[in-house]
């Protein structure tokens, strides 16, 4: 793999394949603390039959109690325990409970990972973009005002063709080519998402555990 | 690990009592069971086979919950996805074709179906097979298209057994185990759980009879270590994250130990992880007696069920709170599309097969912009039309604002192609336009300079287009597109006006097809009286008017240039002209669909398709007509296109600076020397044509 493309902070289809699936076994060899499930790769599915190149990575069911609140986890605010009950069974209450879906896609055009994602109340419906930004913590708000490249915007998932939230990519090389430029350089275009995460995260209030990131 | 102060659970041992679980229907999921409502289903409301997809808890203070997605709706045999948090489960989805429907269907009946499927799983060794049958869930659903909203209620099926199950015992794994055994149950589970082949199955047994190493088994494979009476314990992929009550799968789990493995007492374990690791101190290990029910292997013997999801407890179905999936959210681009083609989707539904796919693929060529070209692109993009090309030469005048019903006073003095085009955007932003400002090349009109560029333009335009509709006011001015579309095979439709007759049709197919390629030669030997399809062609416009077109304008009364109709007319022969084409695109033969009379042919699901329509408001006079091609027509004779075929635009340039020359070519001028024929204006001849109404 030659690791020329990633110097100007782009990656190949290949690269991207390969470094999604060095981001799903690292992150599955490391503690995550904070209860987030394992990245999975999909393969895209054409008539049923999953393809052999193209996927994505996905994060899904990822909780957020609480909503509106901007801390995002003390122990002593749990989930409000109305549970109403019958002989037979208990019924725990869910309503303050948001459930997040992330997918890392591969953008041809950009020739960088995108990251889409939707938010969902317990109950299935979607989260508007305003109900989405309550649940982000403070620092993640900062971001998405400040910094020039994060803006949501809602797009046609590429491989789900329905709207979903998508972090804009313009930008992303920019800022990859000097993130990556610390790194060695026949690791980069396998820690290229790795990296990437640790950035992107943040503007959606995605814990990424330091680990992630450094290196061994 | 102690329960926070809320309901307190009875002391041990007490009945058994299960955390209740919840569904997660995404909007999505309510997305896509309307475009299936509305796109495949129709009025079909027999119940339809999804899948669910159900996880072990993962979040150590949030149940998980049984998700359904758009993927939920792909036919079972269609549908491979499943992963490790993505357990597909089988459900049955009965959506009912109005609210009433809905609000009588009886759900305690329902529910009692469902979990006598679950029972017959149960005794006939399928869960064995497919241990997720135990999760079986239904959804009741009414989708209200015009508004937006799907209203649905999910349950979870359970077996009610008569006696009691009595829970003996409930703690934390990670208390009821030695540090050893949780941990090789930790690796076992972790392996259970990364395998593709069973990390979707959610109820399995574990064997801790070895002290070195913990097993984890399929229930398929129960029978070869039936004997071995060791210690065993029940695992099940458990939803909840309480600590003082399993999850509801528990329940149809012991119902399934009970009833094919006769079992009375088992150890079961609640297995949980956190993110996507085994969480032993979060799973439980409990134990739970049941004595066996009875009467239940009778084949006919329906179990009480419980699993209404939102059911309050005491007040039963009455209270039952109705979900809600409001999509107006979606995506308001597509919404308004959808409305706009709502109609025609619900004419689908009942009596006319709409096919909106071809009818928003189709490319229309508008040749004209005036009266009818006004109207027929409106009702086309109606009738669902989406690709719209627009071919006029002329600007919009005072006089045009109230007879041509798309422009307005702002628009005098533009011309028409660029004036119509906001006019079809504003009314459907879905469709796709073009317009051009072009004149026809027309036979006996002044020659212009452009006359050669405008003619391979039109040429082009024909052959991109997917049917033509004439629709200037001129006769001549349809003589060379006739041409194009008898040459191409391609749809053609007429409207025409009179003073108070009107007239539609479409032209027969072509004279044999252009072969590809080089074949030219051998293409042009196959021209004849019959298409393709062996049939004796239909007319075109010109096969009924034996005379060669020449400037029909300059040699009028104002009267008859202004082509004075009565109003209304445009309206009536524009809403035929649309009408025809949706008939002849339903039509299995299409181009080729033999010309049907009203009175002597029979319907088809569209209705009759007749190849020419002729009607008289004077008299309220409406005529089915059908003729056959002549072969001495000036457009779609085989002499004519032969002759256009060999010699392309040289051929077309000639007729257009001599229009004598077709009368001679097609052999008219002998014809009509021996017949004495007088030049017979189109407009009139509307009136009499009994001879047509023979045929
Ligand atoms: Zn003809």
């Amino acid at each position: 793999m030659g690791g020329s493309s990633v110097c100007d902070g782009t990656l190949s289809l290949d690269e991207f394949n390969a470094s999604a699936k060095a981001l799903v076994t690292k992150w599955s060899g490391i503690d995550v603390d904070n209860a987030l499930p394992d990245w999975e790769w999909r393969p895209c599915r054409k008539m049923g039959v999953p393809s052999e190149t193209e996927g994505f990575v996905a994060l899904e069911g990822v909780y957020r109690i609480g909503a509106g609140s901007q801390s995002e986890e003390s122990d002593d605010d749990p989930v409000p325990d109305d549970v109403v009950e019958h002989d037979t069974w208990v019924q725990s209450s869910r309503d303050n409970v948001h459930l997040y879906d992330f997918h890392i896609v591969y953008s041809f055009s950009y020739k960088v990972p995108v990251l889409y994602f939707q938010g969902l109340q317990s109950g299935g419906q979607l989260l508007t973009l305003d109900e989405i930004k309550k649940d982000l913590p403070s620092h993640s708000l900062q971001l998405l005002n400040e910094s020039k490249w994060t803006f949501i915007t809602r797009e046609e998932h590429p491989h789900l063709s329905r709207p979903w939230f998508t972090l804009h990519p313009c930008g992303t090389s920019d800022w990859m080519k000097l993130l990556l430029h610390k790194l060695g350089d026949k690791d980069r275009s396998l820690q290229y998402l790795s990296a990437w995460l640790s950035v992107v995260g943040q503007a959606v209030g995605l814990k990424i555990p330091l680990k992630l990131y450094c290196n061994s | 690990m102690a329960p926070k102060a809320e309901v307190r659970p009875r002391p041990l041992p007490r009945p058994l009592m299960v955390e209740a679980i919840t569904s997660c229907v995404e909007t999505p999921f309510g997305e896509a069971l309307r475009l299936l409502k509305l796109d495949v289903l129709g009025t079909d409301d027999s119940p339809i086979p999804i899948t669910g997809y159900y996880t072990p808890c993962t979040h150590p203070k949030v149940s998980g919950s049984l998700r359904l997605s758009p993927e939920s709706l792909v036919p079972p045999s269609a549908n491979s996805f499943g992963s490790r948090n993505y357990c597909p489960v089988p459900g049955t989805l009965i959506n009912t074709n109005n609210i009433r429907g809905f609000q009588n269907l009886d759900v305690e009946y329902l529910l009692r179906e469902e979990a006598k499927k679950i029972l017959h799983d149960i005794m006939s060794g399928k869960i064995e097979e497919g241990p997720s049958l135990l999760l079986r869930f239904l959804v009741i659903s009414f989708a209200d298209l015009k508004n937006w909203k799907i209203y649905y209620s999910v349950a979870f099926p359970s077996l009610v057994f008569k006696s009691e199950m009595t829970l003996l015992s409930l703690r934390s794994a990670s208390l009821v185990l030695s540090q050893e055994k949780a941990k090789s149950l930790s690796k076992s589970l972790k392996e259970w759980r990364s395998s593709n082949e069973t990390t979707v199955l959610p109820f399995f047994w574990v064997d801790m009879s070895s002290d070195s190493s913990i097993v984890i088994r399929q229930l398929k494979d129960w029978k070869d270590c039936q004997d071995s009476g060791q210690k065993l314990l029940f695992g099940f992929y458990d939803n909840g994250y309480r600590q003082d009550y399993p999850g509801w799968a528990l329940r149809n789990y012991i119902a399934f130990l009970s009833l094919r493995w006769k079992m009375e007492k088992v150890q079961f374990l609640c297995y949980r992880e956190r993110g996507s690791e085994p969480d032993l101190e979060k799973s439980l290990i409990g134990e739970a007696s049941f004595p066996p029910p009875h009467g239940w292997d009778d084949s006919d013997y329906v179990p009480a069920a419980i699993g209404w999801e939102g059911e309050k407890p005491g007040d039963g179905r009455k209270e039952k709170k109705l979900k809600e999936i409001n999509l107006e959210s979606m995506s308001p681009e597509r919404r308004d599309e959808e409305h706009q083609l709502l109609h025609l989707k619900l004419m689908g539904w009942r009596q006319f097969p709409v096919d909106l796919k071809k009818l928003s693929s189709f490319r229309c060529l508008l040749l004209g912009a005036g009266t009818l070209g006004c109207e027929v692109s409106r009702l086309l993009m109606t009738w669902g039309v989406r690709k719209l090309t627009v071919v006029d030469g002329g600007h919009v005048s005072m006089s045009d604002v109230l007879k041509q019903s798309l422009y307005v006073d702002k628009d005098c003095g533009v011309p028409r192609a660029t004036a119509i085009v906001p006019h079809l955007k504003e009314r459907c932003p879905a469709v796709d336009v073009e317009a051009i400002q072009m004149e026809i090349p027309t036979p006996g009109n002044p020659v212009s300079t452009s006359v050669l560029d405008d003619c391979e333009r039109l040429q082009t335009l024909v052959a991109s287009s997917n049917v033509v509709f004439l629709l200037t006011d001129t006769w001549e001015s349809r003589w060379f597109p006739t041409l194009l579309c008898a040459n191409e095979n391609k749809m053609a439709i007429t409207a025409a006006l009179g003073y108070d007759s009107y007239f539609a049709m479409r032209h027969g197919a072509g004279p044999g097809t252009v072969a590809e390629g080089s074949d030219m030669v051998a293409a042009m030997s196959k021209l004849s009286a019959e298409d393709v399809l062996g049939r004796q062609r239909l007319g075109c416009y010109f096969c009924n008017d034996v005379i060669a077109p020449v400037d029909s304008v300059s040699n009028r009364t104002l009267d008859q240039q202004c082509t004075v109709t009565r109003p209304g007319l445009a309206s009536i022969a524009s809403g035929h002209a649309a009408d025809l084409f949706t008939r002849l695109l339903n039509h299995p033969d299409g181009i080729h669909a033999p010309g049907d009379i009203a009175g002597t042919n029979s319907e088809g699901p569209s209705g009759l398709l007749p190849h020419q329509i002729r009607g008289s408001v004077s008299q309220y006079n409406l005529l089915t007509l059908m003729g056959y091609s002549s072969s001495s027509c000036i457009a779609c004779s085989n002499a004519v296109v032969r002759e256009y075929r060999s010699r392309g635009l040289d051929f077309v340039m000639q007729v257009i600076n001599e229009p004598t020359y077709l009368e001679d070519l097609t052999g008219l001028t002998e014809l009509m020397k021996s017949a004495d024929y007088s030049r017979v204006e189109w407009v009139d001849e509307a009136d009499d044509d009994e001879e047509f109404a023979d045929m």
